[in-house]
Parts: C-alpha cells; structure tokens; sequence
C-alpha cells in the first residue's frame, strides 16, 4: 500500500470541483427545503416533501421523453417541458396533502407519509407500465450547464479564474434559479404583505382569521408553493442531474431537506446555506473514497458522513430552534 | 338610536345553552359593563358578535340596520373592534405588524413599514396607548400586549369597542391607566362593551351594568342605584358573602420550616436570598409582595420544581429540599399553582384524567403499572360533586371548563389527596366572587382540619381575609411580618415596595409572631 500524505490528499480533494459538487448536491436539497419553509410558515407540516420530489421526477422525465412523440418537440426543449411536467406533478400530489391536512384536519405527518409511501408504489409501478421493465427509465436530454467558458486562459489570474468559473459557473440553470429562489422567498417573507401574513398563519391562525385574514386560503397556497418547489427539485434530479428515473431515486433527500429547513430556522436562506452544508459532506464522502485504500478508515466512515453530520447538526445546534407555534396544528373555527 | 343592539340571540352548544334569549344595546359614547360569573356566556355573546361564533337565534343591529355577521370581518368593516380575553396576538411579529395586519399600508404587495408606524404612533399619541411599536409582541408585558391590541382594534376602524376581561391579566396600576383610556375613547365618541366579573370596577367606570347568569341576562341597573353586594348577589343567584368568616387560628406543631432558602430564577438571578419562615399546622401562612419578588422561586423550589442553590426545606422534619415532585407529593405537599393552564392541568386530558395526576402511580388508581379505569372513574364521580365542578361529565375536556370551574378541578384534586401541608399560589386569580367564596372557604377548612398552609398571593384582600400571619416580600427578601388582622393595606403597600424599613421595629422581623 503507497503511503500517502495528509497534506496530499488534502490538495487533491481541495480543488473546486469538490465545491461545484456540493452546490450541485445542495440544489434539490435547498429547493426542498425552501419549499418545506414556507410550508410549515403556513402551519402545515410537510414530511411528504420526499414523495413529493419523487413523484415530479418521474414526471419530469415521463413528459420529457413524451415530447418528441405526443408534440414533435425533441431535445433540450423537451426537457424543459419535462421541467413543467415535475413542478404540475409537484403542485397536484401537494394538493392532496392540502386536502387532507387543511380542508379533512388529518393528521398532517399520516397524510405526508402516505403521499410518501404513494410516490414509491405509483412511480415504481409507472416505470412498468411506460416502459415494459423494472427500475429505471430511459434517458431524456440532459439540460446543459448555462455558461459555456475557457477552460484555461493563461496569465497571473489563472488560478483564481479557474477557481471562479470551476466552482461557479459550470452549473445547470436551475442551480441558479434555486439560488434566486432563496433570496427571493427570504425577501418575500420579511418584507411582503403576503410573507407577513404567512408568518402569522403559522403562529397564530386564529389571531389571523379574527382580523379578516383566510387561514384555509393562505395555508392551501403555501402548501401548493411547496409542490411546485419540490416539483422543481425532483426536475433538477433527473433532468439537470440524471438523465432518467430510477425507483427511489430521492433515496431520503426529502427528509434531509425537512432537517436543513429546520437547520435554517425555517428561512429560505437559511435553508439554502444548511442545504449547502448536507451538499459539502456528500461532496466530500465522495471525494474521499478515493482514499479508501490508503486512509485506515473503514470506508463505511465516509458514507456515514453526510448523516453524522444531520445528526450532530440538528441534536447539537439546534437546540434552540423554534418551529412556528401552530405548525402542525388544524385550523378549528369555533 | 343604539350604535348596537342584540335581539333574542340564542347561542347553544353541545349541552349548553351559552346564551338564551340575550338582548342588550349600547349606545353611542357609552360604557355598559357586562357582568357575570365565569360561564355566564359573556365571551360567547361577544365572539357572537364578532363573527366568531354563528348564533342560533336572534338578531344583530348596528345603528339601527339588521346585520349577518358570520366572519370577524365583517364586523371590523362595521366598526366592531374585540380584544379577547385571551390575546390574539402574533408573539413573534412586531407591535407595528400586529396592529396593522390584515390592513397592511403596502406598495405592490409590499409591506411600506413606515407609513405602519406612523400610523400606529399616531394612534398610540392620540389616545394616549403607549407602546414601543418595534419590539415583538413576546418582549412586552401582559399589560403592554393589550395595549396592542386596543390599537389593533382602534387602527381597524372601531367604533364599537368590547373588551372581554381586560383587568384579569394587569396589575393595578395598570388597571388605573386602562381606565383612564377607556375613558378618553368613549370622549372620543366610542362605544364600549366592558366584560368583567370585578364589581369595584363595575361601579367605578361604567354607564350601565348588565347582569348575565347561565346564558340569561338577569338584570341591569345604572352603578348609582346599585352596590357590591347587590350585585354579587344578581351575578350569583344567591347571597354571596364577600369576606369570609374565620375563627381564630389554632397552630400546632411546626409543619413547613424552610431555612435560609436560596433560588435562582430562570434567567439564573439570585432571586430568593435566605428566605427562612415555618408554617404550622393549623394555620395559613401568606407571602404578600408584589409580583415578581421571589414568590414563585420559594414555591417553586418547595414542591420541587426548581432546585435551590443552598438552604433547607422540611416537611414534619423530614428533608425535602432536593426531593423530586412525586416524593415531595408523597410526602404530603399538595400545590395549587399560579398558572392552572401551564402547570394546573392538562388541557387536552378530561376531568377524571385531571384529577388523578400526580396520585396516578399508586393504588387505587393504577396497579404494576396499568390504570384503573373503574377506581379512577368512582373518584372523579365524588370528587366533581364534592367540589362543586360545574360539569355534563367527567369525560370532558378540562380546557373547556370555565376558569373557576378549573379552579375548582384543581383543588379537588390537591385537597383531595390529603396532604399535609397546601402551598396556594394566587388561588383565585382571574375567579369570580362565587368562585372565590368557596376556594376561600376550602382553604380555611384545611386550616381548620389541622393542616399547614402556605397562600403567595398578589391580592392583599385576599391576604388579609385568609392569612393568620403574614410574610412580605420584596427583591427576594422577607422584610416584615405581621399578625393576620393587625395590619392594614396601606401599611402592607409601603413595605411591599420596599419602603417603611425603618419603622419595621415596631414589628417583629423573624417568625416572633405567630398568633
Ligand atoms: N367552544 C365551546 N364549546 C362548548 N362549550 C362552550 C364553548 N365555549 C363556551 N362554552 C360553554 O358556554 C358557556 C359560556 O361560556 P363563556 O361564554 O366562555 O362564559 P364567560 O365568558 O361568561 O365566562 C360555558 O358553560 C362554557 O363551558
Ligand atoms: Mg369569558
């Protein structure tokens, strides 16, 4: 066995390949999230967010290689059909959660689990039907990254360019959406009359509805907005990231996104960044196991990273997160 | 023509008539008080008018014209304005933000903050409401709160003001300046709707008294042709006695002695600092001081809910200082504590389930560790008519009791495990006089079966009407003690808020004087 040196597999795993992957990993989990964010605003508990972005990635892809046959519209663009198809997907399953939790009062964590457990059985079976096998679906036509840049342009800039463009600007548009997104919705809920209104449905519903405010209105729309955001989660999934669908693909990124929302104090920017940080520590376990042979760590140490990491963020910082007071809780009038 | 008028309206609920048959009006520029005890149907008239709850019967008018009122909108767009008895604020969100909710001033969707506050300083000015419009409602005090959502409901437009027990939650100064703007809003023109069940302030501020009793209105009369006990006895049904009779205190052997007590509050300030006093059987002994001083620690660390940082607290000689509520319960401390929603009971659990906390490991309510569903339900059953819980049955939920009705719950429960020795934390807050005649009697029939109590209470009538010794209080030290019945509430006043040191000579300082 080579001997290798810490300071060399530091300078290999440090490049900015190793960040451009952990904003990649981070885009579906902070799309999730965000959307989680403003649903638990609302008051909604929304643990369906896995089903939610499993089920838009199915869809996603179903309507992308639907295309070129249904509408004659082939390539990238199909894809971005596949796009809307995922955030339809997402807004119509998270409709049946608003259903049961808002307008039935069920129990919210039974109603998203169901959505959950649905999502598996239906794409699985879906991927049967459409396609004749089990597992996996074909591939459609990846979205390409935005920017196209020169590689490597000489002079005394070089490496802080390659830096730059390495770890910024090789990413799929919905990278960036989702980062406009974040500040967007951080905006919007501290500084619109529709934000403010979300936060107080959230606390105190009751104290909303006595000044005139809808609770089942403004609760629906959140939960909606979260589908739609899932949506583009499970979009970015197979259509940016994959190409195709394979069964359980989100593989618990659902509930990652539910621990970086509560990581960032229900905030979209801030589960934005918590997102981030789940997507370093997959970066890097990634990253790592090249050295499974070299480093003596069992090589199950890295897998268990990002989950560590879940674990110890959430039991250990955040003991002083606070939810929204009424979230969880079914709006009754008298 | 009465800015208000309410025809008949009927309002029942599962098993309740809540209202039956009310009428009531109101005239421009007017306070009438609504008076009742807790039950009567008062909230619910209101929550009727507000749109809150939809009435059975009966109409509303407003100057005159026939209205439905079916959302709390649409009485706000008719110049109703409500402040609940339990606040409707949003904790997290800013003074600014609660007032102007659901009126926003915004620029394309926007919310334009500035023009919020201007608003709400305005308004704050004009009526003299003061708050600070930028901290969040959770950083302000109770009475502060309602200040909010006075001008909440005055931002939203009110003409026509109901203010559902707003002197259950303030001090008295408070009390004092609520008045005072309740006073500058009908000069304005206002109209208001005084829920209460305090006869003094019934008296001092309104136009005209309604009476409600179980859902009816049993009368109304002008507080210059009426007095207190006139009143109780409307809002009770029966002759109420407003100081009940005691005999003279017969202590005996010391029950409670804690000595040099030191407790830390939440916020880890030494708040109780060597605190030493007994308690004897046979007599009520009673913390006065002004909230805030330290009582809730010494409670608080004798039935083990908070640890003291150093002293001693023994029960007939036993230790008890580190004991954990179950042994210090089983060692026969029963408490009644200050907040009955947060510490009281629980909510969401029905009567019998209520009644049995704390005694719920041990015979004859549970065995090896499953409960007794037919011993627990025989108990609630004698318990409930021992204590008068006004009830259909023991399987509802004790949040849907009147406050006194809980109270009531809870004493059933404290007194009826035995104990020796009751601690009562402010036993009567927020209770009407029926209700407080009879914790008060119970209480005095604790003393009289021999056991030691200890009453913290803010009420100095109270105090004075129980206690056979009295402890004052102030910034965690006892600074006085007088004989029950020799001191009067000026004097009591003066020490409460840390003056008359100088002439404490004259009284004894250190547990001379029991009785
Ligand atoms: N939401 C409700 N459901 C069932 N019973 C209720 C409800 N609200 C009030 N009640 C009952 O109606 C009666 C009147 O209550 P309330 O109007 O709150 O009295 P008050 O305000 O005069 O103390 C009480 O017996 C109470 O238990
Ligand atoms: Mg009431």
């Amino acid at each position: 066995m080579p001997s290798v040196g810490v300071a060399e597999i530091v300078s290999t795993v440090v490049q900015p390949d190793l960040f451009a992957a952990a904003i990649r990993i981070a885009t579906p989990l902070a799309l999730a999230a965000i959307g989680g964010t403003i649903c638990e605003r609302s008051g909604v508990v929304n643990i369906a967010l896995e089903g939610l972005m499993l089920i838009s990635a199915f869809f996603g892809v179903a309507a992308a290689l639907a295309c070129p046959v249904v509408l004659g519209i082939t390539g990238v663009a199909a894809s971005w059909i596949g796009v809307l198809a995922a955030i339809l997907a997402g807004v119509v399953m998270a409709s049946l959660h608003a259903f049961a939790s808002i307008t039935l009062k069920s129990n919210q964590v039974v109603s998203g689990t169901a959505i959950n457990i649905l999502a598996l059985g239906l794409t699985g079976f879906l991927i049967q039907v459409f396609y004749q096998r089990t597992g996996t679906t074909d591939s459609a036509v990846l979205i390409p990254p935005l920017f196209a840049f020169d590689p490597k342009p000489s002079g005394g800039l070089a490496t802080a360019w390659n830096w730059f463009s390495g770890v910024a600007l090789g990413h799929t548009p919905l990278v960036y959406i989702t980062i406009v997104i974040a500040i967007a919705a951080q905006w919007a809920l501290y500084r619109t009359r529709w934000g403010l209104r979300l936060r107080a449905l959230g606390e105190h519903p009751r104290a909303a509805d006595t000044v005139g405010i809808s609770v089942v209105r403004g609760r629906y729309m959140a939960v909606l907005m979260s589908g739609a955001l899932a949506g583009l989660a499970g979009a970015n999934l197979t259509l940016e990231q994959v190409g195709s669908f394979s069964e359980n693909m989100t593989a618990g990124r659902g509930f990652i996104a539910l621990a970086a929302n509560i990581f960032g104090r229900w905030t979209p920017v801030g589960s934005y960044l918590a997102a981030l940080l789940f997507g370093f520590a997959e970066a890097l376990e990634i990253r790592l196991q090249a050295f499974i042979g070299v480093i003596k760590i069992p090589p199950q140490f890295f897998l268990m990273l990002p989950y560590i990491l879940t674990v110890v963020v959430l039991a250990g910082f955040m003991g002083r997160a606070v939810a929204p007071a009424a979230v969880g809780k079914p709006y009754e009038k008298e | 023509m009465p800015v208000l008028e309410l025809r008949g309206v009927t309002k029942v609920f599962p098993g309740v008539v809540a209202n039956d048959d009310v009428s009531l009006t109101l005239e421009r520029g007017e306070i009438v008080a609504l008076l009742g005890e807790n039950g009567a149907g008062k909230s619910t008239l209101m929550n009727v008018v507000y749109g809150l709850l939809t009435p059975d019967g009966g109409e509303i008018l407003v100057d005159g014209n026939p209205v439905r009122i079916r959302r709390p909108r649409q009485a706000i767009d008719l110049g109703i304005g409500m402040v609940h008895q339990h606040f409707m604020l949003v904790e997290t969100l800013t003074a600014t933000e609660n007032i102007v909710l659901g009126r926003e001033p915004t620029r394309l969707g926007v919310v334009d903050l500035a023009v919020a506050r201007a608003s709400v300083v305005e308004l704050s000015e004009r009526y003299g409401l003061k708050v600070d419009p930028d901290k969040r409602v959770m950083e302000l005090s109770v009475g502060m709160q309602q200040r909010v959502e006075i001008l909440k409901a005055l931002y939203q437009g009110a003409r026509i003001l109901i203010l559902d027990e707003p002197t259950a939650v303030l001090t008295p100064q408070e009390v004092t300046e609520l008045f005072g703007v309740v006073r500058s809003l009908v000069t304005a023109g206002l109209s208001v709707v005084l829920i209460t069940h305090k006869l003094e302030e019934v008296l001092a501020s309104a136009d005209r008294v309604v009476v409600m009793r179980d859902g009816r209105v049993v009368g109304e009369t002008r507080p210059s042709d009426t007095d207190e006990i006139s009143l109780a006895r409307m809002m009770v049904g029966r002759d109420v006695v407003l100081r009940v009779e005691k005999g003279p205190a017969n202590p005996g052997e010391v029950a409670l002695e804690v000595t040099d007590l030191d407790v830390d509050d939440d916020r880890r300030l030494h708040a109780v600092k060597g605190v030493s006093f007994q308690v004897r059987r046979g007599e009520v002994v009673a913390i006065a001081g002004v909230s805030g001083n330290g009582q809730s620690e010494i409670i608080e660390a004798i039935v083990g809910l908070r640890r003291p940082r150093g002293g001693s607290i023994t029960l007939l000689g036993h230790d008890i200082t580190h004991s954990s509520t179950a042994s210090t319960i089983a060692a026969g401390v029963s408490h009644v504590p200050e907040d009955r929603h947060r510490r009281g009971l629980v909510l969401e659990f029905d009567l019998a389930e209520n009644l049995i906390l704390g005694d719920h490991r041990r015979m004859p309510f549970s065995r090896r560790g499953f409960l007794r569903p037919k011993a627990i339900a025989a108990t609630a059953k004698k318990r409930i008519s021992e204590y008068d819980v006004r009830t259909p049955s023991a399987s509802v939920l004790a949040g849907n009791l009147s406050g006194g009705n809980q109270q009531k719950l809870v004493l059933a429960r404290e007194l009826g495990r035995d104990p020796e020795c009751l601690i009562a934390a402010q036993p009567t807050r927020g209770l009407d006089v029926g209700a407080i005649e009879f914790v008060h009697k119970r209480i005095l029939a604790e003393r009289d079966a021999g056991k030691a109590v200890l009453l913290v209470s803010l009420e100095l009538e109270e105090v004075q009407s129980l206690a056979d010794r009295i402890l004052v209080i102030y910034e965690g030290r006892l600074v006085a003690e007088f004989a029950g019945g020799q001191v009067d509430a000026e004097t009591l006043g003066v020490y409460m808020t840390g003056g008359g040191r100088g002439a404490a000579s004259g009284v004894s300082t250190t547990g001379g004087v029991s009785a």
